[in-house]
């Protein structure tokens, strides 16, 4: 059930501090379970609202000198704007935290430089602010490393050392840029939760997480939180004051060290997944059903997404008894390194090209099965992108885009069909019908579709007659069409009848109207060259 | 001690200070007696208890409702569907004496929101002039929306009529004739229905208001008129409707697809026709126009121009002016081939939808299995979230609901849910389970609760085995031991009968 479990309560990432002159507030959750990004918190604004509290400060002293690890980022980003796709999109500043591991680089977090175009570092006690370059963005786990090209950078730089998991009620410190001044703060709290969490930069991805007491604000994103000198985690997300107070989240060294590994060949391969949901077999007469001895053991599998590695090797009714050796009891847990841990944190572990071993039980008979693991596309529908240009057709003014959250969220849309289709996009396999689900999402008024407001929301079905699948498919259709295009939308309603030499009478005035310049764009390329170089690297 | 004397004490003056005040204005009623005498009002006092669809097996706590009824010939007294709906006891109260009556719901019609009460007591209207039906208020009319004072006094607010539409009802089964008033209504008791009169004729009842821009909507005189007509025939039969929908022809690109050849031609392109219906067995299909409804030509918006209001949607020719049995002409263009076909229109009853919109005054349908419980999905059941179940209900069954005549065409079925799981010794590690909608048990598809309880009684080696469409996808229970936890559920969760399939 990994994937479909939801966040109820509204998270939100220490995102990068904005600046003023972007400061369109975020949009309001589309799904309860969505997460929520802090509104801008303006550095030089002067009216700051809350006046801070003299606190006396005694300088902490056993992680070391920080000062000469840590450093303060500043990245300019484009975010994306799917409501005109055709437009670069609106700038953004933040501020965030980042801190010297070996090898000349920087750790922070994703997404303290997701989008950027243009990032800096600078650090304590030098004047000078440095430009630096991202290598390696991991946004499913909200991770990344930056470089900075200048020589001299690193020379008096101590890179840090990781640790490991911290033992509960130790107590951690938090270092950072946030709110309430502009050199570094530190703040302390003890290790609360070690478990699962939703990574809301992504906001589809879910891996260990470790909470933590100490005050984390924005700023502090992208920070260490250290134990005994050594990185224990990196700070990157929590609660909104009015939901929870003193909860706060990191990125533990598991994680970490995984993401360093992974980009170890030079490139990021993100975390493979099983791509199954299962449900645990607490109930007595489910297990004697299912020919299960009574002995708290194995899960079992509800479904196998068909675009995942398991599909074909899995099937629903299986139980799955252990995973590479290691028993997985009934509520899903299993032992890792003296640890209880879902059994996920085995695939967690893993890379893309990797195997894991499973016994299972079918139709009462023992079996193993292997399997090669990667990560199953259609997840990224559901999640945030990065560094990408949104695809999107546009067609005598109307704007068709393929279904994902960014579009969703733009739009606000409420429309029970589309939600339906995001929602139950994997779980209802609708992305073997609908690999790319597009919607007619905005239309540019003119008078050849004067009358077709109606259709907007809908879902394309088909073209002439012909099933449409994919954005190209869509953009095939319309170029190889003849006079006329009848679109049909999924459900009742009329087709949308368009005229073919009309609309190309249309194509300059549309354009030139609505300053469009670029009438598709059909691959997901990397936004700027910048992303474009790190994905190289 | 001291306070609680001492607001004794004020309680007691306050109630004087009330009956003085009553006993004063009492005294004044008898000189506007032969007055009030005209007045065809009578309050209404209901009781009631609404089904629990979370507890399907209990009714909520009692509520009760006052309003007033508008008094027509034979005895009979008008008010709204909504007043009375899961009634256990009305009462009728005359407005001048206060005497009082028990009264019964002779004819009932929730989708139209209208309902005939009578009272027990024959002799009870007796000196009351009934209302008559004015039945041609139009736009810029002003109509007075009639109130009761507490003495028993009238209190009549004047106001405009500003539009005359078809409108969905609180039910939202098709779309009826709705007059739109402009009308500054003050706030008196709980009045749920309030007559709404011109030149002392009853033009309309009200349907909703809203006390922010002082909108009323009500049910006009053409729908009582019917309802009543309808009413005095042996078997109440309904508002009647055809079972097609359709979408404008404005769009000429749409219209030359269609076959429709003349610029200025009207008729509206036909959407669905769903299975079953009067337009289906008439022959209606997708893509046609329909151009003309009861020999009443329609424009590209599905308009026609009536005598009396000018033009209105043709959906008015069927609910207001037609009834169940009545055959209706509707002309077509078939790519662009006239034609006509004649439609016997029906009344779509509540029970022949998959997912049905209204369930009131009867009690849910349920099914408890060992902490299981199953019901039958119904707009009834999603409205138990609240008046923003659009939103807050689950949202898969909002789906199923709203497309259920896309989703389900064969219709003739139920979708049954596993709506919520009581812990029990069976339901151990399902507890969190809710809102799935069920496929099969122990093998057998699920159409109905029927189906489940049938299926129910042929488990497959001792375990009944369920099937979902959503995750988990099945679960089982042991069969013997659903059985001899019975009673001990029964008696934990206070569950008087463990279904109920009538």
């Amino acid at each position: 059930m990994k994937r479909i479990l939801v966040l109820i309560y509204a998270t939100f990432l220490f995102g990068p501090v904005l600046d003023a002159q972007e400061s369109t507030p975020a949009p309001p959750p589309m799904e309860p379970q969505a997460p929520e990004r802090p509104g801008p918190w303006r550095s030089t604004s002067p009216a700051q609202a809350a006046v801070p509290v003299p606190v006396p400060i005694a300088p902490p002293k056993p992680n070391g000198p920080i000062q000469k690890s840590l450093v303060r980022i500043t990245a300019t980003s484009v975010e994306p704007d799917y409501k005109a796709p055709w437009n670069a999109g609106g700038l953004e500043r933040g501020v965030g935290a980042g801190f010297v591991i070996s090898g000349n680089r920087i750790m922070t977090n994703a997404h303290v430089v997701a989008n950027s175009r243009y990032v800096t570092v600078e650090r304590d006690g030098d004047p000078n602010k440095y430009p630096a370059k991202v290598q390696f963005i991991a946004n499913d786990c909200d991770l990344a490393v930056i470089t900075v090209p200048a020589p001299d950078f690193f020379k008096n730089m101590l890179p840090l050392q990781f640790g490991g998991i911290p033992t509960l009620e130790s107590t951690v410190s938090a270092y950072g840029y946030p709110i309430g001044g502009e050199r570094m703060s530190v703040t302390t709290g003890i290790v609360s939760r070690v478990d699962f969490q939703l990574y809301t930069h992504s906001s589809v991805d879910q891996h260990l997480a470790i909470q933590i007491s100490a005050q984390i604000n924005p700023g502090n994103s992208g920070g260490p939180v250290m134990q005994d000198a050594k990185v224990v985690g990196v700070a990157f997300q929590g609660y909104s004051g009015d939901v929870a107070q003193g909860v706060a989240y990191m990125i533990p060294t598991p994680v970490i060290k995984r993401f360093l590994q992974d980009i170890g060949n030079g490139h990021y391969d993100e975390y493979p997944d099983l791509a199954i949901t299962y449900a645990k077999l607490q109930n007595p007469a489910q297990r004697r059903f299912l020919g299960l001895k009574d002995d708290d053991r194995g899960v079992v599998v509800s479904s196998v997404v068909a675009a995942g590695p398991s599909n074909g090797i899995l099937y629903p009714g299986d139980v799955l008894l252990a995973i590479d050796g290691h028993p997985i009891a009934s509520d899903a847990n299993v032992e890792l390194d003296g640890e209880h841990a879902q059994f996920e944190e085995v695939v967690e572990r893993k890379f893309k090209g990797d195997s894991v071993k499973l016994d299972v039980l079918r139709n009462k008979q023992p079996t193993t099965v292997s399997i090669k693991l990667y990560k199953p596309w259609p997840y990224s529908v559901q999640g945030h992108s990065y560094d990408v240009r949104p695809r999107y057709v546009l067609y005598g003014g109307l704007l068709f885009q393929p279904l994902n959250l960014d579009m969703l969220e733009a739009y606000r849309t409420a429309d029970l069909r589309v939600r339906h289709f995001f929602e139950y996009f994997v779980l209802d396999q609708l992305y073997v019908q609908h690999p790319d689900v597009i919607v007619l999402t905005n239309i540019l008024p003119d008078p050849i579709n004067t009358y077709l407001a109606p259709y907007r929301g809908g879902i394309v079905d088909e073209i002439n007659g012909k099933k449409i699948r994919t954005l190209d498919e869509l953009a095939k259709a319309f170029t190889d069409s003849q006079d006329r295009l009848v679109i049909r939308m999924i459900g009742d309603g009329p087709p949308l009848v368009l005229d073919r030499k009309q609309v190309e009478a249309a194509r300059e005035r549309i354009m030139t109207r609505y300053n469009v310049l670029k009438e598709q764009n059909l691959e997901e390329q990397p936004a700027s060259k910048a992303a474009e170089q790190a994905n190289k690297t | 001690m001291t306070t609680t004397r001492h607001a004794l004490i004020t309680f007691g003056l306050v109630l004087f200070t009330v009956g003085g005040a009553l006993a004063k204005k009492e005294s004044a009623v008898p000189a506007a007696l032969s007055k009030q005498k005209q007045l065809a009002l009578v309050r209404v006092n209901v009781t009631g208890q609404s089904y629990d669809y979370f507890r399907p097996w209990q009714k909520k706590a009692p509520f009760s409702k006052r309003a007033l009824g508008a008094v027509l010939s034979k005895g009979r007294v008008l008010v709204t569907a909504d007043l009375v709906a899961n009634q256990n006891y009305v009462e009728l109260e005359r407005a001048e004496s206060g005497e009082k009556t028990a009264a019964t719901v002779e004819v009932i019609d929730y989708e139209a929101n209208l309902a005939l009460l009578q009272p027990a007591e024959k002799t009870f209207l007796d000196g009351i002039t009934p209302l008559e039906i004015a039945p041609d208020t139009v736009v810029g009319d002003r109509l007075a929306a009639w109130q009761l004072e507490p003495t028993g006094a009238l209190l009549a607010t004047e106001g405009l009529v500003t539009t005359v539409q078809m409108m969905s009802y609180p039910i939202d089964v098709g779309q009826f004739l709705t007059y739109r008033i402009s009308i500054p209504l003050q706030y008196r008791e709980n009045s749920y229905t309030v007559p709404l009169v011109k030149k002392n004729k009853l033009a309309g009842l009200l349907l909703r208001y809203d006390s922010r821009s002082q909108l009323v909507d009500a049910i006009p005189a053409p729908v009582i008129m019917h309802f009543l007509k309808d009413a005095e025939s042996q078997n109440y039969r309904g508002f009647p409707s055809a079972g097609f929908s359709f979408s404008p022809t404005r769009d000429p690109a749409l219209r030359e697809f269609a076959g429709e050849k003349g610029k200025n031609a009207g008729g509206v392109y036909v959407t669905t026709v769903e299975p079953g219906t009067p337009a289906m067995k008439a022959g209606l299909q997708v893509g046609d126009i329909v151009t003309a409804v009861a020999n009443n030509e329609i424009d590209q918006n599905g308009n026609y121009v009536d005598p009396l209001y000018g033009k209105i949607e043709f959906t008015n020719l069927l609910t207001a002016h037609a009834y169940a049995g009545d055959i209706v002409p509707l002309r077509i263009q078939r790519s662009g081939n006239p034609m006509q076909l004649n439609v016997t229109l029906e009344h779509r009853d509540a029970k022949d939808y998959v997912s049905p919109p209204y369930n009131l005054d009867q009690p849910p349908r349920y099914y408890v299995l060992g902490g299981l419980i199953f019901q039958e999905l119904s707009r009834q059941y999603l409205k138990e979230w609240g008046p923003n179940w659009q939103r807050e209900a689950p949202q898969r069954l909002v789906y199923l609901d709203h497309f259920q005549s896309e989703l389900f065409p064969d219709r003739n079925r139920r979708v049954v849910i596993l709506s919520q799981v009581l812990p029990a010794n069976s339901t151990i590690g399902y507890d969190e389970l809710a809102y799935l909608t069920v496929t099969k048990v122990n093998g057998k598809e699920i159409k109905s609760l029927d189906d489940l309880a049938e299926a129910v009684k042929h488990p497959i080696e001792g375990f009944i085995k369920v099937e979902t469409e959503e995750d988990p996808k099945q679960i089982e229970l042991d069969a013997a031991q659903v059985g001899a936890e019975a009673q001990d559920l029964q008696e934990n969760y206070g569950i008087s009968a463990l279904h109920r399939l009538n």
